[in-house]
């Protein structure tokens, strides 16, 4: 991985940072006022935080239920532990409970909660608190019992808004991690789909998850994962492109090396194929790793239409990539470079239509193409119903009227349009952008050296991909290192049932996809 | 646990069949047709093309068999123990000067045609620079990715060749490639000489052998290697002669660009076809010369090796633009490439079969 250099300072001044802030000792007392004091002290005593003292059973022993109001599920406070420890225990003359005798009762007889756990240190408590646990503090013992009560308001399972299809499931992501893993445990009965967590943020400390089938994947892929994500230290991860950012390879490059979707069905396809999937809390974006260029033009639709019409599709997107890419730097090396390269009579219609704009092909290009990615951005920055409005609207209008003031030619308007529709048509949305620098930086060599220019480019981003990687797989696989197996889905989609195994490039451990004792039945 | 490797440090016979390949298709494939038109009568080129064709089968056959005897060896650990480590040096020297003059060859060729076809106004160093620049580009990165590329280019070259020839169909005429064996055995043999330049092998197999996985099956990758440029050569010899005849192929300084520019694209959206195909082109010219580069750096680094590859890139582009800058014009350029002939056919068929046969003499063999 490459980091930079400077990161090595700031974390030597976090720690000291954090040195200066402890202190207070992490531990819990036996004292039930001691700790209830360092608690309030350690969060400051907020508004929300709920302190609830009282006696367990009809015994002397003083108890305390600790909650932040709204991260958790008061009915379950109230029925399953409040009421529960309230009632419990009746203590006999006789017999009376020692306080350490008094939790294990509590853990086995009454708390009627599934998760519960035993917290030894001020800092488990407060993250049990922070996360929307339930701390119960008995007096007389130095640890305590964290009760699981997460409950908090969430949006509902929505269609993915990102990657829209016709055919296919309409769920997608929500914020909710658990309802994420949900609906990927939903889709795969598998008993060896691994979910495995890890807490991530110095400070928010959000859950962080690793999906993968055991079995299927390639245990290298796993590790790298686990490594790099193990390395991650910030602060806050609010979203998932801050992992993809600090966990992928190469980050000086502009080509996207880990996937991002809010479907749950094509994570679940990616997970069968023997990828490892990332699921961050707060986010409906998963990432998934290993990502390569092949990957980039498939849409999950391709696997949910017949064979022949995917192929074709997946056919129309090579094409429109290679459009969104060159077309603007091939008319401005063509135009201005290469005149006689185009044929006589499109050449005079071009010279006709470019008669009185005052600017050279590449400046008119520029102009047209900054202004349809301003377009682009205003778009999506406005409410949705007038960002459809400006679309449709800025676009005739500048476009009519620049044509009209003769500023650009009728040519470059309709150039720039199928770029922008060709650059639309990509299943994924960070290709996409990836394709958009690029087409700038072609525009920029075709302007300084024609199609020569051009080439050489091409050249120089086949360099780099090839010496590219995502996770230890070369990122222009299966192209070269050639896996002449996964072309039957790469640019063509072959039929599902001659689709028997499992991506070659991927080096799965189980490496069938069919099972090979009955084929189609054909009547 | 599967082995997780995608040969980052090995090259399989399939990528010795690519490079063996991608490495002939260069400048030659633009020239030769003039070559052989010159020295042979209509269509008699090809019995010359054969010839120098299974000249270099053979002795790149040897090249792969003297190298697959010492698997995971390099050239100059196993040329010192046949024979001796100041020849072993003199060995390396050799191959770097040759490699590099070939870089500047083909940097400064490119130059020309591009000037030609593509821009009159550009001076020509700078097209020469930015050339030598994305190939040290190239050869910066890893090696395997230098292979890669390789792959990735070597199809778009043969089909962008193919439909070149397929245009032209409808232009060629049989009764120009008739009578057919009437030149003399002089014609014959300059013929041959004059394709040893284009079907020259690649003698820089030597080095790359050390990375093969299964050395023993290279050689058969590598002559099939040989193969795909000579059945190239042949098809794009007899068409040019075919839609041209002899007499005009040989005044074409490039027949095969001229052929270009005969073809006729369907559908009205491109005029010439040769500045395309030439564009095309400039990748099959790259790969030979990233090659060729890198073949440079093995030999300097089997020298030096304790100094850093970047450094050595840094000390050797600087020669190879001034090399390619050196000669003043066309004439200048086709004297450097006879210069050349001779250092190819040493390394191709002197020193590989001189070193396979001291190796058998003296029965020194490779650690298994």
């Amino acid at each position: 991985m490459v980091r930079n250099p400077f990161f090595k300072k700031n974390r030597q001044k976090n720690k000291l940072r954090k040195q200066e802030r402890d202190d207070f000792s992490n531990e819990l007392f036996t004292e039930i006022d001691a700790n209830l004091l360092n608690i309030k002290k350690l969060l400051d005593e907020p508004s929300d935080l709920i302190i609830r003292e009282f006696k367990i059973g009809n015994t002397d022993h003083r108890c305390a239920v600790v909650y932040l109001a709204g991260l958790t599920d008061k009915m379950l406070i109230n029925t399953h532990i409040i009421k529960n420890i309230q009632n419990a225990l009746e203590e006999s003359e006789n017999e009376s409970y020692r306080a350490i005798d008094l939790i294990n009762q509590l853990h086995n007889k009454v708390l009627s909660v599934g998760k519960v756990e035993i917290a030894i240190s001020l800092d488990k408590v407060s993250n049990a608190l922070l996360s929307g646990d339930t701390v119960l503090i008995v007096n007389g013992i130095d640890h305590v019992i964290t009760i699981e009560s997460k409950e908090w308001k969430d949006r509902a399972i929505e269609e993915p808004t990102s990657e829209a299809l016709i055919r296919g499931p309409r769920d997608g992501f929500v914020e909710n991690i658990q309802t994420n893993i949900v609906l990927i445990r939903r889709r795969i009965r598998d008993s060896n789909l691994r979910i495995k967590s890890y807490q991530i943020g110095r400070r928010s400390k959000k859950d962080i998850v690793v999906a993968y089938i055991d079995g299927i994947v390639n245990p290298q892929i796993v590790k790298v994962v686990n490594q790099r994500l193990r390395s991650i230290d910030l602060d806050d991860a609010q979203e998932s492109g801050f992992i993809e950012e600090w966990i992928e390879d190469n980050f000086l490059s502009p080509f996207p090396q880990l996937s991002h979707t809010e479907r749950p069905d094509k994570v679940s396809a990616d997970l069968m194929q023997g990828k490892v999937a990332i699921l961050l809390d707060g986010t409906p974006f998963v990432l998934i790793a290993p990502f390569t260029f092949g990957n980039s033009l498939q849409s999950p639709e391709d696997h949910y239409e017949r064979w022949i019409v995917a192929s074709l599709l997946r056919i129309l997107r090579y094409i429109g990539a290679f459009i969104a890419v060159f077309l603007p730097s091939l008319y401005i090396a063509l135009v201005s470079f290469h005149p006689g390269l185009i044929p006589s009579k499109l050449a005079f219609s071009i010279a006709a239509s470019r008669e009185g704009v005052p600017f050279p092909a590449y400046m008119e290009a520029f102009l047209m193409e900054l202004t349809m990615e301003l377009l682009r951005e205003a778009g999506i920055r406005l409410p949705k119903p007038i960002g459809q409005t400006i679309g449709i609207v800025g676009g005739l209008v500048i476009g009519e009227a620049a044509v009209a003031a003769g500023i650009v030619s009728p040519i470059m308007v309709i150039i720039v349009a199928v770029t922008a529709v060709s650059s639309f048509s990509m299943p994924s949305y960070s290709t996409a952008f990836t394709l958009r620098i690029l087409r700038f930086g072609f525009m920029g060599t075709a302007a300084l050296f024609g199609l020569y220019g051009i080439i050489l480019g091409y050249i120089m981003v086949n360099i780099h991909l090839v010496n590219l990687k995502s996770f230890g797989v070369p990122y222009s696989t299966p192209f070269a290192p050639g896996f002449s197996q996964d072309w039957k889905d790469l640019i063509f989609r072959a039929p599902i049932t001659a689709l028997s195994k499992r991506p070659e490039y991927l080096q799965t451990e189980d490496t069938e996809r069919i099972g090979m004792t009955k084929g189609r039945e054909t009547p | 646990m599967r082995p997780f490797d995608y040969g980052d440090e090995e090259i399989g016979e399939v990528e010795i069949l690519f490079i063996v390949a991608s490495y002939m298709i260069a400048i030659g494939v633009l020239t030769l047709p003039r070559q052989l038109a010159s020295t042979t009568a209509f269509s008699d080129g090809w019995v010359s093309l054969l010839i120098a064709g299974s000249i270099s089968t053979f002795f790149t056959w040897i090249t792969a068999k003297l190298a697959a005897r010492f698997p995971n060896e390099s050239l100059f650990t196993f040329a010192s123990s046949i024979c001796s480590k100041p020849i072993a040096i003199v060995i390396m020297l050799w191959f770097t000067a040759h490699y590099v003059t070939i870089t500047a060859y083909e940097t400064r060729v490119i130059a020309i045609i591009a000037k030609q076809y593509l821009f009159d106004q550009t001076p020509i160093e700078i097209i020469a620079l930015l050339f030598l620049m994305v190939v040290v580009y190239a050869v910066s990165g890893t090696r395997v990715g230098i292979i890669r590329l390789n792959i990735l280019f070597l199809p778009i070259i043969l089909v962008i060749a193919i439909l070149l020839m397929l245009l032209d169909i409808q232009y060629f005429e049989t009764k120009n490639l008739t009578p057919v064996f009437t030149t003399n055995w002089e014609g014959y043999w300059n013929g041959v000489k004059e394709s040893v330049f284009a079907l020259s092998g690649f003698s820089g197999l030597l080095f790359y052998m050390k990375f093969v996985k299964r050395p023993k099956k290279a050689p058969k990758f590598a002559i099939y290697g040989v193969f795909i440029p000579l059945g190239l050569y042949l098809l794009l010899y007899l068409m040019a002669i075919g839609v041209f005849n002899a007499d005009t192929t040989s005044t074409l300084v490039y027949p095969t660009v001229e052929l270009a520019k005969e073809a006729e694209v369907p559908g009205g959206f491109l005029g010439r076809f040769e500045s395309l195909f030439f564009t095309i082109w400039i990748m099959a010219i790259f790969n030979t010369t990233s090659l060729a580069y890198d073949v440079a750096l093995l030999a300097v680094y089997s020298l030096f090796q304790k100094v850093k590859k970047i450094t050595i890139i840094f000390t050797l582009t600087p020669i190879i633009y001034l090399i390619a800058m050196f000669p003043q014009d066309l004439t200048e350029v086709d004297k450097l490439s006879k210069y050349m002939d001779v250092s190819i056919a040493g390394l191709l068929i002197f020193l590989p079969s001189v070193l396979l046969l001291l190796a058998k003499v003296r029965g020194i063999k490779g650690i298994d």
